[in-house]
């Protein structure tokens, strides 16, 4: 740089640096400064009300009386309840089904859209349209699909002579989580098939010539290379899902809340219901706290794939 | 029996053809139905004669939507809840993202790590004490309050994209613009986010459809209708109403366009943006 300056004879003397230029040149107080949003709404929002949440799980916390230690009293309550061991078990059942379907489902989609096939663009788009669509709305629509009297299943089945009367799918102990799971499963499937999809088509296409010239047939060629090619993105996938599907509120909120007879109800809803309107934040807390061991060992682990995936 | 590897190919192709009608039936079927109920009379909707198109279609449902019910107040602050919440992303993860992939300081994986733990918390899990965290500060029942809320899941999705993004730059061009004098906050505004600017829109519209579809926070942080945002919103028509079904479906469509909007323009950066996590590498 001096040798430039000096070959064209403009002699600029050496500012002393300003106090910006000083810090843009200190790496470490840049990234403190740079990253100083951040670390605020980080900790105020999600570290802090994180410890908070389980704090109140030992604490009894209700409206106008000051919040006390009670130790493991609210865990003893809940499970000593028979109600909060179904609602467990609904859990459970729930993220399980619903994970699985989704998996099967998603799966099947991506296969077929990765197909060599006419106006593939227009299927892939239209199949990945539940994924747009927010979930609350999805709720109230498949709320209005299953009305008893008027809803779209009810009048299909009716007509194609498979029922002679309307079904109220939400309120049947037989039907309900079902019908509740075949919501998530309508609205969560695309995230399924954009991974699998985008999984499929990293797969060289060398190894599937490859296996033709031996001789492998279609389902051959997808149990010795598709599905060993995936084993990554399968993991990935369903840990991602498991966590977002065990603890969404919505569907459930807004279809059942809980019925019949808290046969749909699942721990965040139940949580939602006792910390909110029962007004028993500690107890609601340690509701939620329940399933947060299990999420721990998933978000442990798909923080370390994710970071080794990306490198960062 | 042994089939041929063209036969099998063929019937595989066959198979995949049933199955994709199957799949995109049931995919718009609810969606069908949607559209239908919206458009029809209160007659065409309840009782015997409910069909399943609309006999003679009109816009009442929608009329009553937007004269009768608090629909586009809920609309608009669901519109500037999303908004400021976005832009307000968008800054805070530029700078954070550009601090973690380009500034060597001790701690960065650690800092990373965390950042994945934060945006894999489930909101279920805070939203007890963030209410009364946000009561204790004055900021129940306002938007800011939810802007302030959701910039907790914001922040570390849009800053996990960014980083991602940042990564793909060559970093020569950083190093000469900084040799030409620049400093880094100008390499980060003149280069590194022109260069990642449609990136930067697909962040910007993930950011805004999670605000957007919010519903556990909006309905724990704020009762008042006047601040209701659209999913907590338009649920309360069932409870208001019993013939509610013909302007909820209006709703929900309307409320469905924005994000359905952004992906259809966006789709393949929204698609690479959201497998980038799971497939890359």
């Amino acid at each position: 740089m001096t040798e430039a300056a000096a070959s064209d004879d403009f002699h600029i003397p050496p500012r002393p640096p300003s106090r910006w230029e000083y810090i843009s040149n200190d790496v470490r107080t840049l990234a403190v400064l740079f990253l100083l949003p951040t670390i605020v709404v980080l900790v105020s929002v999600v570290l802090y009300p994180f410890i908070y949440a389980l704090v109140l799980s030992f604490q009894d916390k209700r409206p106008g009386i000051p919040a006390r230690f009670i130790g493991l009293n609210n865990y003893i309550e809940l499970f000593s309840s028979a109600d909060f061991l179904q609602i467990l078990y609904n859990t459970v059942y729930y993220t399980g089904f619903g994970v699985l379907i989704k998996f099967i489902i998603g799966l099947a989609s991506a296969l077929v859209l990765n197909q060599p096939r006419r106006f593939n663009n227009i299927y892939r788009t239209i199949l990945f349209i539940p994924w747009a669509v927010p979930t609350v709305i999805a709720s109230l629509v498949w709320l209005w699909v299953y009305d008893e009297f008027n809803g779209l299943l009810n009048i299909l089945l009716i007509r194609l002579g498979l029922l002679d009367h309307g079904v109220a799918w939400l309120a049947e102990p037989k039907y309900a989580m079902w019908a509740v799971i075949a919501v998530v499963v309508w609205n969560g499937t695309p995230f399924y098939t954009m991974h699998f999809l985008a999984g499929l088509q990293a797969i060289p296409k060398e190894l599937y010539e490859a296996a033709e010239i031996d001789g492998a047939g279609q389902i051959r060629k997808f149990w010795h290379i598709t599905v060993p090619s995936m084993s990554t993105v399968f993991t990935i996938t369903v840990m991602l899902s498991t966590v977002f599907t065990s603890t969404s509120i919505v569907v459930v909120n807004i279809m059942t809340n809980g019925a019949p007879a808290n046969l749909t109800q699942i721990i965040p809803n139940e949580s939602f219901n006792v910390a909110i309107q029962a007004s028993r934040m500690g107890l609601g807390s340690a509701v939620n706290m329940v399933l947060f061991p299990f999420l721990v060992v998933f978000i442990v682990i798909l923080t370390r794939r994710l970071l080794r995936k990306d490198g960062g | 029996m042994q089939l041929s590897q063209e036969a099998s190919r063929r019937l595989s192709r066959a198979i995949g053809g049933g199955l994709l009608v199957v799949l995109i039936l049931w995919t718009l079927a609810p969606l069908f139905w949607m559209v239908s109920t919206s458009l029809k009379h209160q007659s065409e909707i309840f009782g015997p004669k409910a069909g399943l198109l609309p006999v003679q279609p009109t816009l009442e449902n929608y009329v009553v939507l937007l004269r009768e019910t608090n629909f586009p107040t809920y609309f608009r602050n669901s519109l500037i809840v999303a908004t400021a919440t976005t832009l307000l992303s968008l800054v805070i993860a530029s700078l954070g993202a550009y601090a973690l992939t380009r500034l060597k300081f001790p701690g960065r994986k650690l800092f990373a790590q965390g950042l994945v733990y934060t945006y894999l918390m489930p909101s279920s899990l805070l939203f007890i004490p963030l209410l009364v965290i946000i009561r204790s500060i004055g900021l129940e029942n306002t938007l800011e309050g939810l802007v302030f809320s959701y910039l907790g899941f914001s922040v570390p999705f849009c800053t996990w994209l960014l980083m991602g993004y940042f990564m793909s730059i060559p970093i020569e061009l950083e190093e000469s613009a900084m040799i030409d004098g620049c400093s880094r906050l100008g390499v980060l505004f003149r280069i590194v986010l022109p260069l990642t600017l449609p990136a930067l829109a697909a962040v910007a519209f993930f950011s805004f459809t999670l605000s957007w579809n919010e519903f556990i926070y909006a309905s724990v942080l704020v009762a008042d209708v006047d601040v209701r945002t659209i999913p907590t919103g338009i649920p309360n028509f069932i409870v208001e109403d019993v013939f509610f079904w013909g302007p909820m479906m209006a709703s929900t469509l309307i409320s469905a366009i924005p994000p359905l909007v952004v992906y259809f323009l966006f789709q393949r950066f929204l698609i690479t943006g959201l497998t980038l996590g799971a497939v890359k590498g």
